[in-house]
């Protein structure tokens, strides 16, 4: 009941990433079945490590948030683990929205590109516009990133989970948590129908691009706040 | 006698061209009288009530701004000329409406800075800007993520309801033309585009066109996304360049202060450097988010702007004069202007060959434009009198209170 209720706000906070992610998949509804479940397992496996880690931490945890709770913003060690997490999640959608730069830039040397002609690789230039390989890691990636960032349903979990006896018990809650959330989560594969003309790859790599400028000025902020001013 | 050689010797290709003068070049005195007559009347019906209520200085800020609209829209009918007379007003729109802002601003507040206070009143004046970014908290939540009141009070007249309100009739009447007509922060740049002699990376705005008109609806998607995450106005917050001219929060942190630096950075370099560089609005075109979300209204709007195919003889002098990147050769060649079109009619004004034309949808093309062009500029110009004229009136009674003239 928690997770369909607060279903709403983890849509919100994770359409962010979801959307510009889904945005630059080929067009088809399959395809981005593929990519959701990937992510949503992914978000499955990160809130598994989290509910383990907060039962471990037990009412610790629990005093340190629930004295936060009104504040808004995150304190003590939510800082640190807030901070990297966003500064990950910048770098994975610059990696997986936009493309590998590396890649980019060897592709770009002629003398590379005679190495892989040589050796029949098909690297090749990243052409703005162009749709690029579904790439499983994408999705693994940002949906465990997604899935360990402490958005505000998520705290009141890790409270409850927290509090409970066992740890399986945690895990079972953090699970149905999940599948209510997850529901929230199905309007996305709609977005497979939508047209990718050239012009709308872009402008879901240019939402990355910033997504990733929005999360990496974030998380640097926090941890030097963190940092500087305890 | 030295110019009048040296114009002669000039290659022809080099000449400036002569101003072109619409297909109804200059009409007859009477014929424009009569056709700026609906209009003369309009701004008589809307200033009235200044004038039976107000002082001395509202007064003469009515009777500023029914003369100056009403004159403009009579060059608009004398001439053929749309662009010209628009821009004229547009630009005073712009530069003026910060002064009467900040004025009211300072006499109710004593400083253009939001106190924290006002935010948790709701007595900030709403900005049609954060239309697109309140949609999804709205829909989600049922919240206004603006620090504003939803119905107007004594306090704050610049209510979510009213400004959105005004901005839907708008829009439903002109489509994207709000951002040439109605939007009071778009003549900043254009006044500072029309100052310029030429332009200095207009080869770099070709080249890259087709990538800048998308930066717009990348903005968009980017703010309408997270202000729907962390429920803030986030291009308030963080990207509006305008908050460098109008209202911002205090400076009181870091955070502040770096935002703060981001709304001057963005000025200066999105509202006065690069539209001098290069004659184009770059701040509507290459960045406003609302621009993005307003050129969706294009689609059902009846008024546009269409190449009649067989007149046009690709010269690209349409593509130049564009302020805002609206046409590629691709949608020349289609005859049609890109969805992010401000039916500014500069592309009109340019066009020596009459292949550019107002056109009414569902109508035949280039079969009598001035036709249509008329009911677009009756409907665009007496919503420009009604919003923008009142602006203007209010900051022209600003600066008469200034004036030692009692």
């Amino acid at each position: 009941m928690l997770g369909l209720a607060t279903g709403p706000v983890c849509l919100a906070t994770c359409g962010p990433v979801v959307v510009p992610w889904m945005m630059v998949q080929p067009r088809g509804v399959r395809g981005h079945s593929r990519q959701l479940g990937l992510f949503l397992a992914a978000r499955l496996a990160g809130y598994m490590v989290f509910a383990t880690a907060v039962w471990l931490a037990g009412s610790s945890i629990q005093r340190a948030w629930v004295g936060q709770a009104g504040a808004g913003r995150a304190g003590i060690g939510q800082s640190w683990l807030m901070g990297g997490i966003e500064v990950l999640l910048a770098a994975a959608l610059v990696v997986y929205a936009v493309g590998w730069p590396h890649r980019r830039c060897a592709a770009a040397n002629p003398a590379y590109a005679q190495a892989s002609a040589r050796l029949g690789t098909t690297d090749k230039l990243v052409r703005i516009g162009e749709a690029p390989r579904s790439l499983r890691s994408g999705a693994l990636a940002l949906g465990f990133l997604t899935g360990i960032n402490l958005c505000p349903p998520f705290l009141v979990a890790g409270v409850r989970a927290a509090e409970l006896e066992h740890l399986s018990a945690a895990l079972v809650f953090f699970v149905c948590f999940f599948v209510g959330t997850a529901v929230w989560f199905l309007p996305f594969l709609s977005m497979g129908f939508v047209q990718r003309t050239p012009a709308v790859v872009t402008v879901a790599r240019m939402v990355a691009v910033l997504l990733a400028c929005w999360y990496g000025f974030s998380g640097v902020y926090l941890l030097i706040e963190r940092t500087f001013y305890g | 006698m030295a110019s009048s050689s040296s114009t002669l010797s000039r290659p022809a290709a080099l000449r400036r061209p002569k101003a072109f003068r619409g297909p109804t070049a200059f009409r007859s005195v009477g014929r424009s009288i009569l056709l700026t007559l609906p209009i003369a009347l309009w701004s008589l019906l809307m200033f009235t009530p200044a004038f039976q209520r107000a002082g001395r200085d509202e007064h003469i800020g009515a009777g500023v701004v029914i003369v100056f609209m009403t004159a403009l829209f009579f060059l608009m009918m004398r001439t053929g000329e749309t662009y010209r007379w628009r821009r004229i007003f547009f630009v005073a729109l712009g530069f003026l409406f910060p002064v009467g802002f900040i004025a009211a601003l300072v006499a109710q507040r004593g400083t253009m800075s939001i106190p924290i206070s006002r935010m948790v009143s709701g007595d900030t004046p709403f900005c049609f800007m954060v239309t697109p970014s309140i949609i999804l908290p709205a829909a989600f939540a049922k919240t206004i993520v603006f620090p504003g009141s939803i119905l107007p009070t004594a306090s704050n007249p610049h209510s979510i309801a009213i400004m959105i309100g005004i901005w839907f009739a708008m829009t439903l009447v002109l489509g994207k033309a709000w951002c040439s007509y109605a939007c009071f922060f778009g003549g900043i740049e254009e006044g500072f585009a029309a100052v310029a002699k030429r332009r200095r990376l207009h080869r770099f705005v070709t080249r890259y066109s087709h990538i800048l008109r998308l930066i717009p609806w990348a903005i968009l998607v980017f703010v309408v996304l997270v202000s729907a995450a962390i429920f803030e106005p986030v291009y308030c917050m963080w990207l509006c360049p305008f908050k460098a001219v109008t209202e911002f929060p205090a400076v009181r942190n870091v955070e502040t202060a770096i935002q703060m630096g981001i709304f001057v950075a963005l000025f200066v370099g999105l509202v006065v450097v690069l539209p001098y560089l290069t004659k184009k609005r770059t701040q509507c075109g290459f960045f406003c988010p609302f621009g993005a979300f307003q050129s969706i209204f294009n689609k059902i709007n009846l008024f546009e702007i269409r190449f009649d195919r067989e007149k046009c003889v690709d010269c690209t002098l349409c593509q130049t004069s564009c302020p805002t990147v609206a046409l590629s050769k691709e949608s020349i060649a289609e005859g049609k202007t890109l969805l992010n079109c401000m039916k500014c009619g500069a592309c009109v004004d340019a066009c020596k060959k009459d292949a550019a034309v107002w056109h009414l949808k569902g109508t035949p093309v280039a079969v009598k434009p001035e036709r249509a062009r008329l009911l677009f500029l009756y409907g665009a110009w007496a919503l420009a009198t009604m919003f923008g004229g009142s602006i203007l009136a209010n900051s022209v009674a600003t600066m008469m209170h200034w004036l030692p003239l009692k």
